[in-house]
């Protein structure tokens, strides 16, 4: 330990700054339970309900669906926990209207520290949601094709589309300064969770739904996971996923860069 | 040593028919130990200057240096020099009070046990030992405004900002708080104060400027700025308006009529009112009421800022 009655020399170091930011707002949103949990609890209500209305029907026997419906509705439940993502723009909007944020531009702080710290906290967020729906998921019989692997797959995209909704939520919260603005994303992907093949494959779509579900981001990133459930690893699914996500999160990623420069920089 | 540098120093906002003076070249020093009073009504661009100093808005034109360091060009060691408890306290209603300070103590480059003795340290010198561990949310104005000082202070700052400390505050919280910053300055901390209270300035401040209008209007001492006034102000009372041009008429071209009053400003305040009472007794004239003021430092604030518009 150091002295406390002089000065320290210099602030801690980027990386020091980063763990320490996003300590503060993973006990800020533990605080706020009532943010985190709604989003918990409407996937395990999915789980539940989507599994016991299909689950035991004729739709296990769909060329597709692979006859256990849980591994098919599994991917479904985790990637909707990866709207939790969003976390990192909600909380920077708190910190903006209370005018903490402004008061961490006032110290020696890295900017992209600042920020980061916020993307870190989605992250983290989305990965406690989509293992808890995971684990449920096994405990309820889920059994991945590809093994333990295929389950840590299913968290990678689940991380993935959730650092989407994560660039997404900083860059119009930052933006707009308002958290029903970084809240947004919710709407967006509902209707486009929809117009994919959501409850069947895809085969078993009506015409215009599958029109609209092939050039719908959603729809690659359920088929990728679902082939790591019911398949194995399906090399083609995999790498379709990846690149709907990836570009999913490169340009909400980079729109979050680019609003967070300006915002962290003086008037 | 200067630890504040102003020079030229201006801000506008916006562009065009739209643009906004705040700041339109500002000028001042701030010697090592000194507390320096911005005084001026909402809007005269005190707070826009604070702002600036402490890097959260850029200048549009001039320069300025904390500490010795450029605001525009060495941002972070400007940051590292300061401390600053501005209007707006900032503070994040979910955190607890001592976690507010250790983690800030962390983040300017204490260790973790360095940090929690500071922060025990701070937490008494406000008085909030024992509310330390409850949430920010729970505190009051004054409770927010102590750890917001507090906060301030956590490394150990040469220089201190304060932008409107005691604004909202009751009585005995704003004494506290002056009481703190006159024992930082016998520290050797150097402040700069913004305030509309010019009772806070006359009190605190070693130098005041009088800002209106996003320009120094005045600036000085206290005693300075009053003496500068020029004005001990002299009223005779008279019988009515007639009489009152008549002795106006007497005593000279200084001196105004106001009513059935005459109004007489000048330095040397009691021998001006001998000379104008044996004036009025010449002309037969029996002053109703006499009385000699003594300029505070309201009167050069009034007098700067038309009357103190917008001023409450």
């Amino acid at each position: 330990m150091s002295d406390h009655t002089v000065a320290p020399t210099k602030p801690a170091s980027q990386a020091t700054q980063i763990r320490l930011l996003t300590v503060r707002m993973l006990l800020k949103v533990m605080r706020e339970p009532a943010v985190t949990i709604p989003n918990l609890a409407i996937s395990v209500f999915f789980l539940f309900t989507y599994n016991g209305a299909f689950g035991s029907s004729d739709v296990t026997l769909i060329p597709g669906v692979g006859g256990n419906y849980l591994n098919f509705i599994l991917p479904v439940t985790v990637l909707f926990s990866s709207i939790s993502g969003g976390a990192a723009g909600l909380t920077l909007v708190a910190d903006l209207e209370t005018g903490y944020f402004r008061r961490q531009l006032s110290m020696p702080l890295s900017r992209s520290a600042i920020v980061l710290a916020a993307i870190l906290l989605g992250a983290i967020q989305v990965l406690v949601q989509a293992t808890l729906i995971l684990s449920l998921g096994l405990l309820m019989g889920a059994d991945p094709a590809a093994g333990v692997g295929g389950a840590l797959a299913l968290l990678g995209f689940a991380l993935l589309w959730g650092m989407g909704f994560a660039g997404y939520s900083v860059a119009t919260g930052l933006k707009t300064g308002n958290a029903q603005a970084a809240q947004a994303a919710t709407f967006i992907f509902f209707p486009l969770m929809f117009l994919a093949p959501v409850f069947l494959p895809m085969e078993q779509l009506a015409g215009w739904i599958q029109a609209i579900a092939k050039v719908n981001p959603t729809t690659y990133m359920l088929e990728a996971m679902r082939s790591v459930m019911i398949q194995g690893w399906v090399a083609s699914s995999l790498i379709k996923g990846l690149a709907a996500g990836g570009i999913f999160a490169a340009i909400t990623l980079t729109a979050a860069v680019r609003v967070a420069r300006s915002k962290t920089s003086r008037a | 040593m200067s630890m504040i540098e102003v020079s030229d120093l201006q801000k506008t906002f916006g562009k065009g028919d739209e643009a906004v003076h705040a700041v339109r070249g500002v000028d001042f020093q701030v010697d090592e130990g000194q507390i320096f009073g911005l005084l001026g009504a909402n809007g005269a661009g005190k707070s826009t200057c604070v702002l600036m100093l402490a890097t959260l808005l850029a200048p549009t034109g001039g320069s300025a240096r904390v500490n010795g360091f450029d605001v525009l060009k060495q941002p972070n060691e400007v940051r590292q020099s300061f401390g600053a408890a501005l209007q707006e306290t900032g503070l994040d209603p979910l955190q607890k009070g001592v976690e507010l300070l250790e983690l800030h103590g962390r983040l300017y480059g204490y260790d973790k046990q360095t940090a929690k003795a500071r922060a025990a340290d701070l937490l008494e010198t406000v008085g909030l030992s024992d509310d330390g561990g409850r949430r920010i949310g729970t505190y009051s104005g004054g409770m927010r405004r102590r750890l917001d000082l507090a906060a301030a202070l956590i490394h150990h700052p040469r220089i201190l900002f304060l932008d409107e400390p005691t604004t909202g505050l009751d009585p005995a919280s704003r004494r506290a708080i002056w009481e703190e910053v006159s024992k930082l300055k016998s520290e050797g901390v150097t402040v700069l104060l913004t305030t509309q209270y010019l009772e806070e300035a006359d009190q605190l401040a070693d130098h005041v400027a009088i800002m209106a209008d996003g320009v120094i209007a005045a600036t000085g001492t206290p005693d300075d700025l009053k003496a500068g006034m020029g004005a001990d102000v002299v009223d005779v009372e008279l019988a009515d308006e007639a009489e009152a041009a008549r002795a106006a008429a007497a005593v000279g071209l200084e001196a105004k009529v106001v009513g059935n009053e005459i109004r007489i400003s000048a330095t040397d305040g009691p021998a001006v009112l001998a000379r104008v009472m044996n004036q009025l007794r010449d002309l037969g004239i029996e002053p109703k009421g006499v009385s000699l003021t003594q300029p505070t430092l309201d009167d050069v604030f009034l007098n700067l800022t038309d009357g103190g518009s917008g001023h409450e």
